[in-house]
């Protein structure tokens, strides 16, 4: 793929400011001066500068250049950074179990992707309910990481705060087979960790310096998919749906105050009020409307409104068919919350959310990979005279956003259609 | 009684279910009828899954269902069951891929309407199809893919199919979350399909049985 340098921008130039006035009209369903297009590529952004994936997550440096490159090329209102690409050192010096990815066990091109596994046993939800932290030390992590292996011995997290405990056990640490060896690699990782911080930071202020606000700044998950993909797996919590369902409900009730502190964190941490939060198994595929009513949306609402209640905007990927879902979704105050689409009954979407909820999306991945420029351009120019009545609209690809796989002339036209026809 | 399990199976009554397997299997029934109305009920699964009415989780616990049956029902089994299977299927995630969901929930569907599966995991390289194929003499393949670079991976199992001179023996099907008629053309397979139950008829129609 060309490194397009010195070919010029795409569209017309605007402020910081602009761009984020844009974004927010969209969301709050006014029409802006213009349609904005606000994406989450990840490896396409450094691809179309000519790297690798495996390069992009190794070299921080470069993946900076990358994206700034890029992002000056095709001049979208925002630029996607939600620790999007990860840091591939960090990751190998843990020992990760819970991923592969593209420069250790997956070819360069490849996306990294997370290993769905039992990270949480089916009989050990009670252990969990009583003491989250000390089994999320104990057991979660020495089951995700190799360097946290040690762990697994330590005493439950209250014992060491006994005024008695803390002379013996914190000092007994280093006596604990592995522990020194933890440390040593924990400060390792946290060395290689700041560099990959402090590069991001950098390219975050770069990217504003240029005049492009970034998305967001982190994600969160909702409580189901917490439970579901990132500890008990899909099998199991789909059993115990029915095996144990009170103890499923429990432990979602349990997750729901630290889905809603992680959101925060994020947003104290970066400066920006966008939270992502990717949904996986509350689409329409995935389980009925009684579950989704059941497990998947009380826990989700009450994230998204606690977000709303702290000034933050959510930024959920409804990833998959949510046609269904609709109706629940209009349960949200309006303007407040910018849902990203992947595969969505447009006609439903206006019918039901069309006075609650921006419209995010969805350029179909296989267009933007097997399509025409002619198409693309087709395409976009037919969904932004879908909303044109309304507003409240913001373009990106469906789904993961830019697929890595996508013919850039595909993405530039995308682009340039936007430019076209979406002026208001 | 045969009615009662499939029945009771089918709308996933655990306790009741087991407990007729229990009565059944004491009151000296052969074993193979109570396998048989099994399969009958997940026939019924199958059907209401394909019509919306079962999701993901009511196939994972109708498959977990079954397994505990058969674990109660295969010791009494005099010899071991040899039911000539509905046909030979290889199936797998493309290469760069390592989801498996989807693939899992057709290879189990595959094998309760009487396909003999063979799961190639996750990111399978090219080869291990081909191998595979002239190995087992499969007429059909499936392979799964989540991410958008399963397309190429797809496309280019195709070709070491085609170039292994294999293309003009096996159907291949293609499926996953972003597979649709576009990818079917792209990768220059035979047909896609959107759900495990699609996967199901899709084999049945290779087969020439529907």
């Amino acid at each position: 793929m060309s490194a397009r340098e010195g070919i010029k921008l795409i569209g017309t130039p605007s402020t910081y400011e602009a761009r984020e006035k844009r974004f927010y009209d969209a969301v709050s369903l006014t029409k802006p001066d213009r349609v904005p297009i606000a994406s989450f590529a990840v490896f396409f952004l450094t691809k179309y500068s000519g790297l690798t994936n495996a390069k992009a997550m190794y070299d921080y440096d470069k993946m900076a250049k990358a994206w700034k490159q890029s992002m000056q090329r095709l001049n979208w209102d925002m630029a996607p950074l939600h620790q999007s690409v990860f840091a591939g050192p960090v990751m190998e010096i843990t020992g990760l179990k819970a991923f592969k990815w593209p420069g250790y066990n997956l070819a360069d091109d490849a996306l990294y992707q997370y290993v769905e596994n039992e990270y949480m046993m089916a009989d050990e939800y009670d252990e969990f309910l009583t003491d989250p932290g000390s089994f999320t030390i104990r057991k979660a992590l020495p089951r995700m990481a190799s360097v946290f292996e040690p762990l697994a011995i330590l005493p439950a997290l209250p014992s060491f705060a006994f005024g008695y405990s803390i002379f013996t056990v914190v000092s007994t640490f280093v006596g604990i087979p592995g522990f020194p060896q933890m440390m040593e690699t924990l400060i390792k990782t946290g060395r290689e960790m700041n560099r990959y911080n402090a590069a991001q930071a950098r390219l975050v202020k770069d990217l504003a310096s240029m005049g492009f606000p970034c998305i967001t700044g982190g994600f969160t998950f909702t409580a189901f998919d917490w439970l579901c993909v990132l500890l008990r797996g899909l099998k199991g919590t789909m059993l115990d749906m029915f095996q144990q369902p009170n103890k499923v409900k429990a432990v979602i009730e349990r997750l729901i105050p630290y889905t809603i502190e992680q959101a925060v964190a994020v947003t104290q941490m970066t400066g920006n009020r966008r939270v992502m939060i990717p949904l996986w198994r509350g689409a329409a595929g995935f389980m009925s409307d009684k579950h989704f009513a059941e497990f998947y949306w009380p826990s989700l609402k009450q994230l998204l409104l606690a977000l709303i209640e702290q000034g933050i905007t959510p930024m959920p990927w409804f990833e998959g068919d949510y046609t269904p879902r609709l109706k629940y979704l209009a349960e949200l105050p309006r303007g407040k919350v910018a849902g990203h689409f992947d595969r969505v009954d447009k006609k439903k979407f206006k019918e039901i959310l069309g006075n609650v909820m921006c419209f995010w999306g969805d350029v179909p991945p296989q267009l933007l990979v097997t399509g025409t420029p002619e198409e693309v351009r087709d395409y976009v120019k037919g969904l932004i005279a879908f909303f044109s009545d309304r507003g409240g609209l913001i373009v990106d690809g469906a789904v993961e956003g830019i697929p890595a796989e996508a013919k850039p002339e595909n993405v530039e036209a995308m682009t340039e259609a936007v430019f076209e026809y979406g002026v208001y | 009684m045969a009615e009662d399990l499939i029945n009771t199976l089918a709308d996933l009554k655990e306790k009741e279910a087991l407990k007729i397997v229990e009565e059944r299997l004491s009151a000296g029934e052969e074993p193979l009828k109570i396998l048989d109305d099994a399969r009958g009920a997940m026939e019924i699964v199958g059907k209401r899954f394909a019509a919306g009415e079962y999701f993901i989780p009511e196939l994972v616990y109708s498959g977990e269902l079954l397994k505990r049956i058969n674990d109660m029902v295969k010791p009494k089994l005099a010899k071991a069951i040899n039911v000539k299977p509905q046909g030979k299927v290889v199936l797998g995630t493309v290469a760069g891929d390592i989801h498996d969901i989807g693939k899992d929930i057709v290879a189990f569907m595959l094998d309760v309407n009487g396909f003999e599966v063979y799961d190639l995991g996750v990111d399978v390289p090219a080869q291990k199809f081909v191998e595979k194929i002239k190995e087992s003499g499969a007429p059909i393949v499936g392979l799964s893919g989540f991410l958008t670079l399963a397309y190429d991976s797809m496309k280019q199992t195709v070709e070491a199919i085609k170039d292994a001179g294999l293309r003009n023996k096996v159907k291949i099907m293609i499926g996953g979350g972003q597979i649709n008629e576009e990818i079917r053309k792209y990768t220059g397979t035979d047909a896609y399909g959107r759900d495990a139950m699609a996967a199901v008829n899709l084999a049945k129609k290779f087969m020439g049985k529907e």
